[in-house]
């Protein structure tokens, strides 16, 4: 069930000086939600910027109706939300979209996070970390520079084993987090279950876990971040190409997803 | 003080003049969560055209302005899968349904059109001569009378629905082409659909949209939409509905007092999906507060007598 509903900042935390950590009061959306599920925000009353903004949920508490949000500042609208205060209020929709499957009990677990892209990861984190028998996980997690590893000890510290990846080499590994997934598959390559892979991030992160994945013959999900209009299905902005025989070309990130099984999707003729 | 909010749009009876527009609605389901959908006055669908339709590739929207720009490009699943999918859903809750018909020929429309009127949950027509977004989605139909008057004249032979006709902006002069529209049949006109523009991305240094143009919806556009009902109302003696940027009851009213008989939320919905009843709820109180009893009353009251 979709609901509608003004949500209060609870708590605001500037995690990074580019990421805040919003808690807001949503117990309707946060009593549904499942781990890869969005929100769609109304970052302002006014009409400028004009469109909804959509955030993974991050984690929630069904006890108190809380629910974290994670927002990186990349433009106007983000830059509303995340300089919201304490008692401010939002006009949330959600739970929306299609979230991440769980895998069978004893598959181990491999979690694939690009900078702010870690915050629905966490969610899975949890829930698989929590299950009557919790999973293997093995957390990368990779962004620019230090900075970008927004939340990484509260992802890091769900994750079996847990890889820190950056470009510039300023804090853990120095590389592409893809760069660390390989080397990973390859070591898992003769193992009797292969693992699940599980990714959110960039674009060309998102079609490197796609490519690796698929020649390891390991099931990948991905969880993709598109401009949107509605939200809902209605509108068919926010598509992405489909590499299935049957059903639309275009499928719709914000219905269809944003969780899509990588095999499903065309990345040849992803737009940028 | 109880208010009438009925329209008669064309022999097409409506308990209140608060409409979806085509495309923005999806097909009724999308919204059921958060939209009372037997509240509205009228559902009306994305565009159906014959065979099914992919659409434009990626990225399909932007944001601008106060509004935003879209090429979606007619995605569809096609005139039986409609029917066979999409029709029993959007038929439930039971208020008149309106099918939106595209096509890339005279041929098509007429195709659409004859086999939509033999079903008895279509209630109206409207057709889509308007689309900026694909090369043959009809907009050089909307643009110039002539081609306006043999469509619509094609279409009316082979249906007696209501038959509701959806005219572009991007037009020098709008009223010939309205006035060719009621001369070859149409019973109600919409206007008005999206305005053809574009953005640019300064940092790849190429056009956002893959399509390159599209249509620009939004509060952005609301002047222009009222003008062109003001229009539109001075030029012909039929119903109009219009549209464009409506996000309050205030808004509507404008469209209203310029000439509308009834009105359609699109973009707004994206904002805020309560939009619809928003606007039907100030409709209401602005009559009872003006001691209006019937809105149709209002209909064009900002000409001039």
């Amino acid at each position: 069930m979709i609901t509608s509903i003004s949500a209060r900042v609870e708590r605001r935390e500037q995690v990074t000086p580019v990421h805040v950590l919003l808690r807001v009061h949503a117990p309707e959306i946060a009593a549904d939600a499942q781990p890869g599920q969005f929100v769609h925000l109304r970052a302002s009353e006014a009409y400028d910027p004009l469109l909804r903004r959509p955030f993974s949920v991050m984690r929630t508490e069904a006890a108190t109706g809380a629910l974290d949000l994670l927002i990186q500042v990349v433009g106007r609208g983000s830059r509303l939300v995340a300089d919201a205060v304490t008692g401010a209020t939002f006009d949330l929709l959600g739970p929306l979209g299609v979230g991440f499957p769980l895998p069978p009990p004893g598959t181990p677990v491999s979690l694939v996070a690009g900078g702010v892209g870690v915050a629905p990861l966490i969610f899975l984190a949890e829930a698989l970390s929590s299950a009557a028998s919790p999973y293997e996980i093995t957390g990368l997690f990779g962004a620019r520079t230090a900075e970008f590893l927004c939340c990484w000890t509260e992802f890091a510290g769900r994750c079996t084993r847990f890889t820190a990846v950056t470009e510039d080499g300023s804090t853990g590994q120095q590389g592409l987090v893809t760069d660390f997934l390989a080397q990973h598959l390859a070591a898992q390559a003769s193992r009797r279950v292969l693992p699940t892979v599980y990714a959110c991030g960039p674009l060309p992160m998102l079609a490197a876990v796609a490519h690796l994945c698929s020649e390891h013959e390991v099931t990948a999900f991905v969880s993709l971040e598109r401009w949107m209009g509605c939200g809902v299905g209605a509108c068919l902005g926010c598509v992405v190409p489909s590499a299935r025989a049957e059903g639309p070309r275009y499928v719709r990130v914000c219905k269809d997803g944003p969780v899509f099984l990588a095999g499903d999707l065309d990345w040849q003729a992803m737009p940028e | 003080m109880s208010v009438d909010l009925s329209v008669n749009l064309g022999g097409l009876l409506l308990a209140n003049p608060v409409m979806v527009a085509s495309g923005t609605f999806g097909y009724g389901t999308e919204y059921a969560d958060l939209v009372d959908l037997s509240s509205l006055g009228a559902l009306v669908t994305k565009a159906v055209t014959l065979e099914s339709r992919e659409g434009n590739p990626p990225p399909r929207i932007c944001e601008t302005p106060a509004g935003m720009l879209n090429a979606i490009g007619l995605q569809n699943p096609g005139l039986e899968a409609f029917v066979a999918d999409k029709l029993p859903t959007l038929a439930a809750p039971g208020v008149p349904v309106i099918v939106n018909v595209a096509g890339a020929s005279l041929e098509e429309y007429v195709a659409v059109a004859e086999r939509l009127s033999a079903h008895a949950s279509v209630a109206a027509l409207e057709l889509n001569i308007s689309c900026p977004n694909v090369a043959e989605g009809g907009m050089h139909y909307g643009v110039c009378p002539q081609s306006t008057r043999d469509l619509v004249a094609a279409v009316r032979s082979v249906s007696r629905l209501p038959l509701i006709v959806k005219l572009s902006p991007n037009v020098t002069a709008i009223q010939p082409i309205a006035q060719a529209a009621v001369e070859a049949g149409a019973d109600v006109l919409s206007v008005t659909n999206t305005l053809l523009g574009m953005a640019i991305d300064v940092e790849r240094q190429c056009p956002v949209l893959a399509n390159v143009t599209g249509g620009l919806s939004g509060p952005a556009i609301r002047p222009v939409a009222v003008r062109l009902v003001w229009e539109v109302f001075r030029a012909v003696r039929v119903p109009i509905i219009g549209l464009g940027g409506i996000m309050t009851a205030r808004d509507a009213l404008e469209f209203i007092l310029a000439g509308a008989t009834a009105v359609a939320v699109g973009t707004a919905s994206f904002v805020n999906p309560r939009t619809v009843g928003e606007v039907l709820c100030g409709l209401r109180a602005y009559c009872e507060e003006s001691g209006v009893t019937r809105l149709a009353d209002l209909v064009g009251a900002a000409h001039p007598s």
